[in-house]
């Protein structure tokens, strides 16, 4: 008896945990904002209601057996139940029923298997159709193409056909078919952006695609989905989606290159700062960028474009500042209306080359053994860094 | 209690068999047998099968404690945003190590402990076929699984400074998940704990695979005689099954073991990309495992709740022949079914397809299973003892893990599902509400027969209240956690993401749980010290087992019953004369006993000096490649002395003994 009684009281609780439940979380595949999870969504719920109708009556007949066919003191305990030992009819019957309720789970899987792996023929989503600036040649019959590579443990962005590479955060426009290229650089990876579109893996020697489409503009959320070593959980990603204008503007301001803090041109900062360092000013954005291309080793592994840091192993960071979080999502420098919280962001840069082996473990940048715990950085060395790593936006 | 309805005459004089002293006899070796031993030095050579179930089972329950607390860790860790309890590498140890631990330490060996106990039992045997295998099988489970759990050792004396491996990597124990996906698992990315977890693996799969092959052989050729395969009680038809997964699963597994291991060892390039490898291939391997140990880990389950339901309910299981059917279509699909674990690597449309729907069509014999469960209360006369409440929250729970699994099935849906908490959620539901509450289930019905000592008082009850709430509370709002999106296997998560209300529940749902298993530890122990005396037959029961003493005695059956109808033993009380229990006329000889042998313990150790001494040779321990080497002597040598020992034996003489 107890035991089922304790079975309803399990149930009591499940309003309960509802109301602290907020399906609208960031990561939520349940308030769906894209096709693919749209559709996704409502097979899941397709299943959730063929589910919860047979629980409704296996659930029912079992409870409903059990309290029926209990025994009671007037039972006679000299006499047998029925020794029935089973009805061929009934049996076939609900292997019928299973069958048939399988069925319409089963034709519209079998059609969203189809959807959600085939590219949509959608010409007016093709960058010839709608994108005004430069782009790759042959590229006009193509829909936009993102390189989306995993690494342990943050994720690479590169726009092969508008030559923009980013970090961790990466931009689409509203309305328009992507085509996603996944690409596992060191161990498998998962792509996941719950609201946009469920997830595929990022697997070492396997070229995966998917795509996804949204109407809806805002900054989305997504991680790494796949366990991949020490870090995995610190392996986030954001997304933002604009409107077309929008999407031509940042496209527009993502390729231009930043310059240098003094000087005409990079290779003059970087000749003054190797052989005449008291001509340039001694400002903190100054000293930070000779100690990124310097003693900071940083560009052994960072790109920032149109200077020679051309390093592959770690996060593009040509436009690092415009990023509303740090540290592949974990440091977050956004403000609630959605806007970059720039003295949050200063103290996060300085934070995250500090004490990288403190908020993301085992993370390359210190790790490596060409990495930070090789070298020596006063703290005022390290923020002049994050001054000059503020300044690229 | 006397059961020969046939009348026998009493058993003619003979001359005393040759070895029928109660001296220790002497081996072809000329070596003394270690019979008629006792203590420690028994219980490290027993052949017999009840003896070696009862280590199953200690074992098993010590690793459950193990695992556990390994769960208990993580849940602490992740009660709050961006705690930080446990640093990121012990968290992936520590779920690496629980998955692991319950998997193959906890709940695999514990239907073992049943297999063993029962299936000589249930058919009217004498003994399993191979009783010297069945020691080794044990004993080379534990070999396993010591040279998996030393890694906590190692790992220790790693943070006293005291051992530090060649290439300077700090993660000894495993870290690479209970699936080791490649390439994590290359040397480039992982420490020898993968080193650990593989020999430890390869071990406890040759426990499996002996254990199987000795049950196959016990059930096919040692039934009573009458007892037809249709006849079988249905727990042993599920042992029959899982028997049968056993040795076809775990070939791949050790295939991919044994790739990997080249590629760590020996510098192979099965999974290495940069030299072409393919690290797909180790998902295909590990899942045509990995899916069939699903259904290793349940079909027992069943089995166990198929013998309970009908005794508490007083009427025959309904529909005997599709619950069985269905058990070897299950075990059958199971093996079609992998890829559903990998929807989301890219496998294109006709094979997502195909596994989408093999994977809907396996829940049919499932359904199936549940539908029968029903049929059988339906109409009886439901009696609420402990197992009966196990068994009614296993068929509940099961069936809910059960809807999540079909949920899974969608692999478009999945494709969201896929490594969230959704997927947690689903799985406990099926292992612990199906294989735990079973397994407990089984313990409660059959741990009379066992130590002849019956249960008293409610604890039983409180234990099973405790167990299924602990196991809601933590797993219910893992499907909401799923569902708003937090993935599987992160040491912690972020403030905004809105996911700590809902961890704090399911780690307070733990610390439950955790409450459940120790009093029922508290009940079992307190049991087998102050029980009262549990009678041949305290539940009314069906099969074999509870018609000879509890506990049983050496021998099982003084005589071999004669069986002429499914559930024997409710014929015999309550069925027609013709359907009663006969007896086979004694041997004069009396009934053979094999005599107790070392070299199953020593075959088994050698596997463990193998083990432990190729996970220390990655990490650079001098000479580790030679005591390798002699670890795998050892064994051989074990396993030839054990065939030229001769099978040995003796006899006892029950009725003598009795009148």
């Amino acid at each position: 008896m107890l035991g089922i009684s304790t079975k309803r009281l399990s149930w009591l609780g499940v309003p309960l945990l509802l109301s602290g439940c907020n399906f609208q979380a960031r990561q939520s595949f349940v308030d769906p904002k894209g096709i693919v999870a749209q559709d996704q969504y409502d097979l899941f719920l397709l299943t959730v209601w063929v589910t919860a109708a047979i629980f409704a009556l296996v659930g029912g007949a079992l409870l409903w057996t059990v309290w029926r066919y209990r025994e009671k003191k007037t039972d006679d305990p000299n006499t047998l139940p029925s020794q029935s030992h089973g009805n061929p009819l009934i049996e076939i019957g609900l292997i019928g029923v299973s069958v048939a309720l399988l069925v319409v789970i089963a034709i519209p899987t079998l059609r969203l298997i189809w959807f959600t792996n085939d590219m949509p023929n959608d010409p007016e989503s093709n960058l010839g159709s709608w994108f005004d600036g430069e782009t790759a040649e042959g590229s006009d019959e193509e829909p936009l193409i993102i390189l989306a590579k995993g690494w342990q443990w943050w994720f690479s962005f590169e726009y092969p056909q508008l030559g923009i590479t980013t970090g961790n955060e990466f931009a689409i426009p509203a309305g328009k078919t992507v085509r996603i290229e996944l690409r596992g650089e060191d161990v498998i990876h998962s792509f996941w952006l719950p609201k946009i579109a469920g997830k595929v893996d990022m697997i070492p020697g396997r070229n995966n695609n998917m795509w996804i489409r949204t109407d809806e503009p805002g900054y989305y959320y997504g991680q790494c989905a796949e366990y991949c070593g020490e870090a995995h959980a610190y392996m986030q990603f954001r997304t933002e989606v604009l409107s077309e204008e929008e999407f031509e503007k940042w496209v527009a301001e993502r390729r231009e290159t930043p310059k240098p803090p003094a000087g005409k041109d990079w290779n003059e900062f970087i000749s003054l700062s190797a052989s005449a360092p008291e001509e340039l000013p001694d400002t903190d954005i100054v000293q930070g960028a000779r100690h990124f291309f310097g003693k900071g080793t940083c560009v052994q592994c960072h790109t920032i474009d149109g200077t020679f840091a051309a390093g592959k192993l770690g996060p593009n960071l040509t436009h690092v500042a415009d990023n509303r979080s740090l540290a592949a999502g974990w440091m977050e420098n956004i403000n609630p209306d959605g806007s970059i919280n720039r003295e949050q962001q200063l103290e996060n840069l300085y934070e995250w080359v500090r004490n990288s082996e403190h908020i993301k473990p085992g993370n390359l940048m210190y790790y490596d053994p060409n990495g930070l715990q090789n070298v020596e950085l006063s703290d005022q060395e390290v923020h002049q860094i994050a001054v000059f790593l503020q300044s690229l936006r | 209690m006397s059961l020969s309805t046939t009348k026998t005459a009493a058993p003619p004089k003979s001359a005393p068999h040759e070895h029928d002293s109660s001296k220790a006899a002497r081996s072809n070796l000329g070596l003394v047998r270690p019979d008629h031993t006792t203590g420690w030095k028994d219980w490290l050579t027993t052949v017999d099968h009840k003896k070696i179930g009862a280590m199953y089972a200690i074992f098993s329950l010590a690793f459950l404690i193990v695992g556990g607390v390994e769960a208990l860790a993580i849940r602490a860790q992740l009660a709050f945003a961006e705690n930080n309890l446990v640093s990121a590498e012990t968290y992936n140890q520590l779920f690496t190590m629980h998955g692991t631990t319950m998997v193959f330490l906890a709940v695999m060996p514990l239907s073992s402990a049943f297999f063993n106990f029962l299936v000589p039992l249930q058919i009217g045997a004498r003994d399993v076929a191979f009783p010297r295998l069945n020691a080794f099988s044990l004993w080379t489970f534990v070999a396993g699984a010591i040279v998996i759990n030393l890694s906590w050792i190692f790992q220790a004396a790693n943070a006293f400074g005291w051992f530090t491996p060649i290439d300077g990597r700090t993660d000894i124990v495993p870290s690479a998940g209970w699936f080791g996906y490649a390439p994590l698992t290359g040397d480039q990315y992982s420490g020898i704990g993968t080193d650990f977890w593989i020999f430890g693996l390869q071990v406890l799969g040759i426990a499996s695979v002996a254990a199987s092959l000795n049950f196959i052989v016990t059930i096919i050729n040692f039934r009573a005689p009458g007892l037809k395969m249709m006849r079988l009680p249905v727990f042993i038809w599920m042992t029959l099954i899982t028997s049968f997964l056993i040795i076809f699963a775990f070939p791949p597994i050790t295939v991919a073991l044994g790739e990997l291991m080249f590629d760590r060892v020996f510098g192979a390039n099965f999974f290495r990309v940069d030299q072409g490898g393919q690290p797909i291939l180790w998902q295909h391997l590990f899942w045509v495992f990995g899916h069939p140990e699903v259904y290793i880990l349940i079909l027992p389950a069943m089995g166990i709740v198929s013998e309970i339901l009908p005794v508490f309910s007083r009427k025959p299981l309904f529909g005997y022949s599709l619950i069985v059917f269905s058990g070897a279509v299950i075990g059958f699909l199971g093996f079609a079914v992998w890829s559903h674990h990998m929807f989301t690597t890219g496998l294109g449309k006709v094979a997502t397809a195909a596994f989408s729907l093999l994977t809907m069509a396996i829940a049919v014999p499932t359904g199936v299973k549940i539908f029968n469960w029903i049929g059988t209360l339906w109409g009886g006369r439901i009696k609420f003892s402990v197992p009966m409440v196990f068994s009614l929250g296993f068929i509940w729970m099961f069936m809910m893990g059960g809807f999540s699994g079909i949920m899974h099935s969608a692999a478009p849906a999945d494709a969201q599902q896929q490594d969230s908490y959704f997927v947690v959620a689903h799985f406990h539901y099926v292992l612990i509400g199906g294989s735990i509450l079973s397994l407990l289930a089984g313990i409660y019905f059959w741990l009379p027969k066992m130590v002849g000592k019956m249960w008293y008082g409610k604890l039983g009850y409180w234990v099973s209240a405790t167990v299924v709430v602990g196991l809601n509370v933590t797993f219910f709002p893992m499907h909401f956690l799923g569902m708003i999106g937090m993935p599987r296997r992160t040491h912690t998560y972020l403030e905004g993401t809105g996911w700590q209300p809902m961890n704090l529940v399911c780690t307070v749902g733990a610390f439950i749980l955790a409450v459940g298993i120790f009093l029922f530890l508290w009940d079992l122990i307190r049991t087998i010290r102050k029980g009262p005396p549990a009678g041949d037959d305290p539940w009314d029961g069906r099969t074999l087992e509870w018609t000879i003493p509890s506990p049983p005695p050496s021998y099982n059956f003084a005589r071999t019953p004669i069986v002429h109808s499914r559930d024997p033993l409710w014929a015999h009380k309550h069925g027609k004369a013709s359907l009663r229990i006969g007896s086979v006329e004694p041997d004069p000889h009396g009934i053979h006993m094999p005599s107790q042998s070392w070299f199953p313990l020593l075959a088994s150790a050698g596997f463990f000096v193998l083990g432990l001494s190729m996970a220390l040779k990655q990490a650079g321990v001098p000479f580790c490649g030679y005591i390798a080497i002699a670890g795998l002597g050892i064994t051989v040598l074990g396993i030839y002395l054990w065939a030229l020992e001769g099978p040995g034996g003796f006899h006892v003489h029950p009725e003598e003994t009795n009148s």
